[in-house]
C-alpha cells in the first residue's frame, strides 16, 4: 500500500525520464563494468606484473599533483577575480577559460615544440648568440612537464565551476569576514575554500578524469600510466578482453571514489536561500596587491594559452596554404554542427537528471546520477568499443528482422551524437548540479507551494537562476566535444572530418606545423562560444 | 474540525531515529496554532508534511473534506491549496513584488490577479511597492511581501515556519502585532512554527509543545502559561495544563 | 521564457536534424548494394596524399571513396562487430594489424594479374588476403661529426658498451619497434630478442618520449649519438617547412643496419579486402590502382615511404641513401609475434 504509494507520487515524468536517461548511459558502459568480473586471461598475469605497478603509481602521482595544483590555480583565481578589482579583470572572467580551449595533446606538442632544440628558445640562443644548452634542462617531457602541461590546459574546469559559485553565493559571508578585518589570505583559506569545497571537488574531479582517460599527453611524452597498460594491453597485446578489463576497474574505482565523496559529504549543504542574492562586489585593490594580482593572472594567462597560441600561429604561417579549400568550410561546419547538437543534448539530460537527483530524497536519487560519470572515467576508445557494440547489435536486429535494408544507426552520425553523450554529460552535470547545489530547494519548494507542478516550477524559477550554470555547462561540453577525438575517430559516418580529426591526422604524424591550423579554429570557435557565454552572464 | 491530523510519522532516510512520532493534532476553522519547540524537536518537519514537502512514513493528514495524505494517498503539495511564509521567505529574487506576489494566481483572469495584487499589497501595507526587487526591500518588507504572496491565492491553510526569526527585536513585536490583526481580518486558519515562548504566546489562539517528535502538551496559551504572569516569567513557570490528546 | 524557447527549439531541431541523418544514410546503404559506384574503406593511415590518391581514383573511375580513418585496432574491432554489413577494404601501416584482421577472418584472398604483378610476392600475403602498398625501413641515424658510420653496422651493435648512453629510441608503445623486436624474436628466438632490448634498454641516452622525430633532433643536440628512426621521418625533415628542423636532418647519416646478415627492419603499409566486401570489384580496382606505377610513383614522392612496384625508383631524398638489404622474413611473423615482443619490452623494462 504505502509503497505504491511512495512510487505513484515520485513518479513524475522528470523521475521517468531520468531513469530512461539514465538506462541509455549504461548501456554502454555494462559490458566494460560486467568485463572486470571476467575470469582473466594468460595474459592477465604478465599485466600485474609487468605493468600495472609503476603504471598505477604513475597515474597516483599526476592524478594527485595535478588535481592538487589545478584545485590551488583554479580557485586562487577565481577567488581573486571575484572578490577584487584590478587592471584587465573583465577579461580575465573569459579570457583565463581560454586554456582549456587547446587540447592538452596540442599543448603538449606545441610546449615541447617551443623549448626543444629546434624550437624557439633554443634556435634563438644558438643563432643568435652561439649558445647550445644542455638538453637536461629543456626537457619538458617528464613527469613534472607532463603535471605542468595537465594542470595549465584543465585548471579552467575549477576556474569556472569554483568562479560561477563565488560570484552569487558567498556576498553576505565575505563581506562579513572583511568587516571584521580578516585579510585576504585568511579569507581565502578559511572561507572561500571551504565555503566553495563542493565546486572545487567537482572541478577537480573534471580535472582528474581527463588525466585518467588522456592517452595523448602521456603517450608522446613517455609517461606510463594506467591508460597506457589499457593500450598496451589492446593493441600490444591484441587483448582486447583484458583491456577492458583493466576499464572496468578503473571504472569502478572512480565510481567507488565518487559514491564514496557523496556519501561523506551527506546531508550536509552549502546553500544559502536568502532572497539577498547578490553580485559579489569587487573590492578595488592598490598599490602593490592590484600588480601582484594582475601579475599572477597575466602569468597564467601567458604560460596557459598565448604562449603556445602564438607558438601555433607561428606554425600556422608556414603551412596554412595548404589549407584552403572548400573542404575546410564543410570541416568547420560538421565540427560546429555535431557539437552543438550533441551539447545540447547533453545540457537538457543534465538538466533533468540533476533536477530529479536535487528534488528526490533517499540516497538512490542522490547516487543513481553518478552514472553520468563513468563514460567520462575510462578512455574514449574504449567506451567506443561499447557504443559500437550498442549500435551494431540494434542495427542487426533491425537488418535481420528487415525493419532496415542496410545499418542505419551505426553508419550515420546518431551513434557519434550518442557517444558524445555518454562521455560529456558529466561535464555539464557538475556544471549545473553545482548551480543547483547553489540555490538550494528553497525557491522550487514555495512555487510548489504557490500551485505549480515541479515542470513548471523548474521552467518559472529554477532555469532563471541557474541560468549561468547550465550555460557554463553546455559551454564546456560543447569545447570538450570541438576537441574530442579517439570517439569522434572511430565513430564517424565515412567521410566525416572534423577539425580535431584533421589536427589529430598531422600530429600523429609528427607533423605539428600542418596540425597548426585546425587547432587554431578550434581554439577560435571555442573563444567565440566562450566570449558568448561571459557575455550572457554579464547582462544578468 | 478543519484541520485533523493523526499518528503522523516520520523519518528521515539514513536515519533511525523517528524525527516525528504519533503526532495528533485538530484544529478548529479560522484558529492561529503556534507549535512552539527547540531546534531539533520536529516543528520544521511537521509542517513541511503538511505542506506536503515531505512524505509521512505513516498517518493521515486532513484539511477542510479534503484527505491530503493517508497511507494510499498522497497530494503533491501544488495541489494542496496550502500557503507556506518561509523561514528564509524564499522571495524569488528574479521577479519583482507584484510578480511575487502573482506567481501563485495561476488561473486567475488578468484582472482578477491586479484586484487581488492591490488588496494583498493593502493588507500588507506595502502598495507603491509593486515594481521593486526583493534585495531593494528591508527585511520587514520582504517578511510582509512573503506573506502577501501566501495570502494572495486563498488558501484553505497557512503555514509559518519561524517567522520572526530573521527580524530584529522590535521590528518582531510590532509585526507580530500586525501579522495577528491580518491574520484575524482574512479568517484564514493558520499554524506557527517557533521556538520563541514570546511568539507563541501574542500570536496563537492555541499552542501545541513538541518535544522530539511528539507533542508534550496541547493548549491555549492560558491554559500553558498561565494569564497574570508576564513574559519573562513563563519560562520557568512550569506548565499547568497537560496535554489533552 | 526565452531559454525555454531556446532549449524546446534545439530539442526538435535535434530530432528532425537526427532523423534527417538516419534517412541520409539509409538512401547511403541502398545505394551501397544497388549500384557500383562506391566503395567503403577504412583506413589507420592519416596522409594529406593518400585523399588526393582516392579522388584522382574517383576522377578516373566514377567510383567514390567512402572514407573513415581511425586507429586499426579500433577499425578491427568495428568490423568484427559489424560483420556481414561492413566497410569493403581495409588499408593500414602495419603488417602486424593486416595479419590481426586475417586471423580474426575478416579477409578475403583476391588473385587478380595486375596486383601480382604491380606487388612482388613477398610484399603480399602468402594467401593474397593482404597486399603492400609501400614499405618503410626502420634504421640507424648517425651524428655525422661524432660517429664514424663503419663502427655501426647492425642493430646488434647498438648493444655494444661503446654505446652506453648514446642509444635514442623512443617507447615501447610504439608499433615500430614492436615490429622490429618481432621480426628479431622470428630471426633470432625469443631469448636474443629479448637479450637484445636489454642492451639497447642499458645503453639508452634517457628515457625513451616523443616520436621519431625526437630521437633525431636528440642527436644533433648531444644527448646521444645514434637513434633508430624509419626513413620517412628523416625525409620528412629533409624537406620540413621549419628550417631548424632541415638543419637537423642534414647533419645527420643513415646507416642500413644488418645488410651483411639478415637484413634492414622492413613493414608495409597495406590494404586488403574484406570477406563481406559488397563492392569487391571496385575495391580491387582501388588496389589496381594504388600499385600502378604513377601512384606508387606519388607515393613514394609525397610521403618518403619506398614503393613496393619494382618498376618505379623511390624519390630523390631516398636515393641518395642507396639500395639495400631487407629483411627476409614472411611480413605476418610481424603480428604473430606482437604480443611477444610487448610481452619482453616490459620484462626488460623498456619504458
Amino acid at each position: 500500500m504505502n509503497w505504491i504509494r511512495n512510487i505513484k507520487s515520485n513518479m513524475n515524468s522528470w523521475a521517468i525520464l531520468s531513469i530512461v536517461f539514465i538506462i541509455l548511459i549504461l548501456l554502454p558502459n555494462l559490458s566494460i563494468i560486467f568485463q572486470f568480473f571476467s575470469e582473466p586471461n594468460e595474459n592477465w598475469a604478465h599485466i600485474r606484473e609487468y605493468m600495472l605497478n609503476t603504471y598505477i603509481k604513475n597515474s597516483l602521482i599526476l592524478v594527485v599533483a595535478v588535481g592538487v595544483l589545478s584545485a590551488i590555480v583554479g580557485s586562487s583565481l577565481a577567488w581573486i577575480i571575484s572578490a577584487y578589482q584590478f587592471p584587465l579583470r573583465n577579461f580575465f572572467q573569459w579570457g583565463l577559460i581560454l586554456p582549456l580551449a587547446i587540447p592538452p595533446y596540442i599543448g603538449a606538442y606545441t610546449y615541447h615544440g617551443i623549448i626543444n632544440y629546434t624550437g624557439v628558445i633554443q634556435t634563438t640562443l644558438r643563432n643568435q648568440f652561439g649558445v647550445t644548452v644542455d638538453q637536461q634542462y629543456f626537457d619538458i617531457m617528464n613527469m613534472p612537464g607532463t603535471i605542468f602541461i595537465f594542470v595549465i590546459f584543465l585548471f579552467p574546469y575549477v576556474f569556472t565551476i569554483t568562479k560561477a559559485f563565488l560570484a552569487r553565493q558567498s556576498t553576505s559571508l565575505i563581506e562579513n569576514a572583511r568587516l571584521l578585518g580578516s585579510n585576504p589570505w585568511k579569507i581565502y583559506f578559511k572561507i572561500v575554500l571551504p565555503l566553495a569545497r563542493t565546486s572545487i571537488v567537482a572541478g577537480v574531479s573534471l580535472v582528474i578524469l581527463e588525466v585518467l582517460n588522456d592517452y595523448g599527453v602521456v603517450k608522446y611524452y613517455g609517461i606510463q600510466t594506467f591508460t597506457t597498460a589499457i593500450f598496451q594491453t589492446w593493441f600490444g597485446l591484441g587483448d582486447l578482453a583484458s583491456a577492458i578489463k583493466l576499464s572496468g576497474t578503473l571504472m569502478l574505482i572512480i565510481l567507488g571514489l565518487l559514491i564514496a565523496e557523496r556519501v561523506l559529504r551527506g546531508r550536509k549543504r552549502f546553500s544559502f536561500t536568502t532572497t539577498k542574492v547578490k553580485l559579489l562586489k569587487p573590492v578595488q585593490l592598490k598599490g602593490v596587491s592590484k600588480w601582484v594580482a594582475f601579475s599572477y593572472a597575466t602569468t597564467v594567462f601567458a604560460v596557459a594559452f598565448i604562449i603556445p597560441f602564438i607558438q601555433l600561429i607561428y606554425w600556422a604561417t608556414l603551412t596554412y596554404e595548404q589549407f584552403f579549400s572548400e573542404d575546410l568550410l564543410s570541416v568547420i561546419g560538421n565540427t560546429i554542427m555535431v557539437a552543438l547538437i550533441a551539447a545540447t543534448l547533453i545540457t537538457i539530460m543534465a538538466i533533468v537528471i540533476s533536477n530529479f537527483s536535487r528534488l528526490h530524497r533517499g540516497l538512490t536519487a542522490k547516487l543513481f546520477p553518478k552514472v553520468t560519470i563513468l563514460g567520462y572515467s575510462i578512455p574514449g576508445a574504449v567506451i567506443a568499443v561499447g557504443i559500437v557494440t550498442l549500435f551494431i547489435g540494434i542495427d542487426k536486429f533491425m537488418y535481420q528482422n528487415t525493419l532496415v535494408s542496410s545499418y542505419v544507426l551505426s553508419t550515420s552520425i546518431f551513434m557519434l551524437v550518442f557517444a558524445y553523450v555518454v562521455r560529456y554529460l558529466a561535464v555539464a552535470y557538475n556544471s549545473i548540479e553545482s548551480g543547483f547545489e547553489r540555490i538550494g530547494t528553497s525557491f522550487t519548494e514555495a512555487s510548489r507551494i504557490l500551485g505549480q507542478n515541479i515542470t513548471k516550477s523548474f521552467f518559472k524559477v529554477d532555469l532563471k537562476l541557474i541560468r549561468g550554470a547550465i550555460f557554463g555547462g553546455f559551454i564546456l561540453a560543447f569545447i570538450d566535444i570541438l576537441k574530442e577525438l579517439p570517439l569522434t575517430l572511430i565513430l564517424r559516418p565515412f567521410n566525416f572530418e572534423t577539425l580535431a580529426t584533421n589536427a589529430f591526422q598531422y600530429a600523429s604524424n609528427e607533423m605539428i606545423h600542418e596540425a597548426a591550423v585546425p587547432s587554431i579554429l578550434i581554439i577560435i570557435i571555442s573563444a567565440i562560444a566562450i566570449y558568448f557565454f561571459h557575455h550572457v552572464l554579464e547582462r544578468e | 474540525m478543519f484541520v485533523h491530523i493523526r499518528d503522523l510519522q516520520y523519518r528521515y532516510s539514513n536515519s533511525d531515529h523517528l524525527t516525528i512520532n504519533k503526532f495528533n493534532l485538530t484544529i478548529n476553522k479560522g484558529e492561529i496554532t503556534t507549535i512552539l519547540g527547540e531546534s531539533g524537536s520536529g516543528k520544521s518537519t511537521l509542517l513541511r508534511l503538511i505542506a506536503g514537502l515531505e512524505m509521512p512514513s505513516k498517518g493521515n493528514i486532513m484539511v477542510g473534506d479534503d484527505c491530503m495524505c493517508s497511507q494510499s494517498k498522497f497530494v503533491q503539495p501544488e495541489r494542496r491549496g496550502i500557503g507556506m511564509v518561509f523561514q528564509d521567505y524564499a522571495l524569488f529574487p528574479h521577479m519583482t513584488v507584484s510578480e511575487n506576489i502573482k506567481f501563485g494566481l495561476v488561473k486567475w483572469s488578468r484582472k482578477d490577479k491586479k484586484a487581488r495584487l492591490q488588496e494583498v499589497l493593502e493588507l500588507v501595507n506595502l502598495e507603491g511597492y509593486e515594481k521593486r526587487y526583493p534585495y531593494e526591500l528591508s527585511g520587514g518588507q520582504q517578511q510582509r511581501v512573503a506573506l502577501a504572496r501566501a495570502l494572495a491565492p486563498k488558501p484553505k491553510l497557512l503555514l509559518f515556519d519561524e517567522p520572526f526569526s530573521n527580524l530584529d527585536a522590535d521590528l518582531q513585536i510590532k509585526i507580530r502585532e500586525e501579522l495577528r490583526k491580518i491574520l484575524k481580518t482574512t479568517g484564514v486558519t493558520s499554524i506557527f512554527v517557533t521556538h520563541d515562548q514570546e511568539d507563541a504566546q501574542a500570536l496563537a489562539d492555541r499552542i501545541v509543545i513538541l518535544r522530539g517528535g511528539e507533542v508534550s502538551q496541547n493548549g491555549t496559551p492560558e491554559e500553558i502559561f498561565g494569564t497574570d504572569c508576564d513574559i519573562s516569567d513563563r519560562i520557568a513557570v512550569k506548565p499547568r495544563v497537560l496535554s489533552r490528546t | 521564457m526565452k531559454i525555454k524557447y531556446f532549449l524546446l527549439t534545439s530539442i526538435i531541431l535535434s530530432v528532425i536534424f537526427l532523423a534527417a541523418c538516419g534517412d541520409d544514410s539509409t538512401s547511403d546503404g541502398d545505394s551501397n548494394e544497388s549500384s557500383e559506384e562506391e566503395i567503403n574503406l577504412y583506413t589507420s593511415r592519416h596522409y594529406d596524399i593518400d585523399d588526393e590518391l582516392y579522388k584522382e581514383f574517383t576522377d578516373e573511375t566514377g567510383i567514390k571513396v567512402n572514407v573513415i580513418k581511425g586507429d586499426e585496432d579500433e577499425l578491427i574491432e568495428r568490423m568484427k562487430r559489424e560483420g556481414e554489413q561492413t566497410a569493403d577494404l581495409f588499408y593500414t601501416s602495419d603488417a602486424g594489424r593486416l595479419f590481426r584482421a586475417k586471423d580474426a577472418g575478416l579477409l578475403q584472398s583476391i588473385d587478380n594479374d595486375t596486383i601480382n604483378e604491380n606487388i612482388p610476392e613477398n610484399l603480399r600475403d602468402k594467401d593474397n588476403k593482404w597486399f603492400g602498398l609501400t614499405k618503410r625501413a626502420r634504421v640507424i641515424v648517425y651524428h655525422k661529426d661524432r660517429v664514424d658510420p663503419s663502427e655501426v653496422k647492425t642493430y646488434e651493435d647498438l648493444t655494444e658498451s661503446k654505446w652506453e648512453d648514446k642509444v635514442l629510441i623512443r617507447s615501447s608503445e610504439n608499433i615500430y619497434n614492436q615490429s622490429l623486436l618481432a621480426s628479431f624474436i622470428e630471426l633470432k628466438g625469443r631469448e636474443e630478442a629479448k637479450a637484445w632490448a636489454e642492451g639497447v634498454v642499458n645503453n639508452m641516452a634517457r628515457d625513451p618520449q616523443g616520436g621519431d622525430r625526437d630521437q633525431a633532433k636528440g642527436v644533433v643536440a648531444g644527448e646521444g649519438d645514434l637513434a633508430v628512426m624509419n626513413t620517412y621521418y628523416l625525409g620528412g625533415m629533409l624537406n620540413s617547412a621549419d628550417e631548424e628542423e632541415v638543419k637537423v636532418a642534414e647533419q645527420l647519416g643513415v646507416i642500413f643496419p644488418n645488410q651483411e646478415t639478415t637484413g634492414t627492419h622492413v613493414n608495409v603499409s597495406g590494404i586488403a579486402v574484406t570477406k563481406h566486401a559488397k563492392n569487391k570489384e571496385n575495391a580491387v580496382k582501388l588496389i589496381e590502382f594504388l600499385s600502378s606505377k604513377d601512384v606508387q610513383k606519388q607515393f613514394a614522392s609525397a610521403n618518403y615511404e619506398y614503393p613496393v612496384n619494382p618498376n618505379v625508383e623511390p624519390a630523390e631524398t631516398l636515393k641518395q641513401w642507396g639500395d639495400f638489404k631487407e629483411q627476409d622474413i614472411n611480413l605476418s611473423i610481424l603480428g604473430e609475434n606482437n604480443a611477444e615482443a610487448v610481452k619482453i619490452f616490459n620484462e626488460v623494462n623498456w619504458k
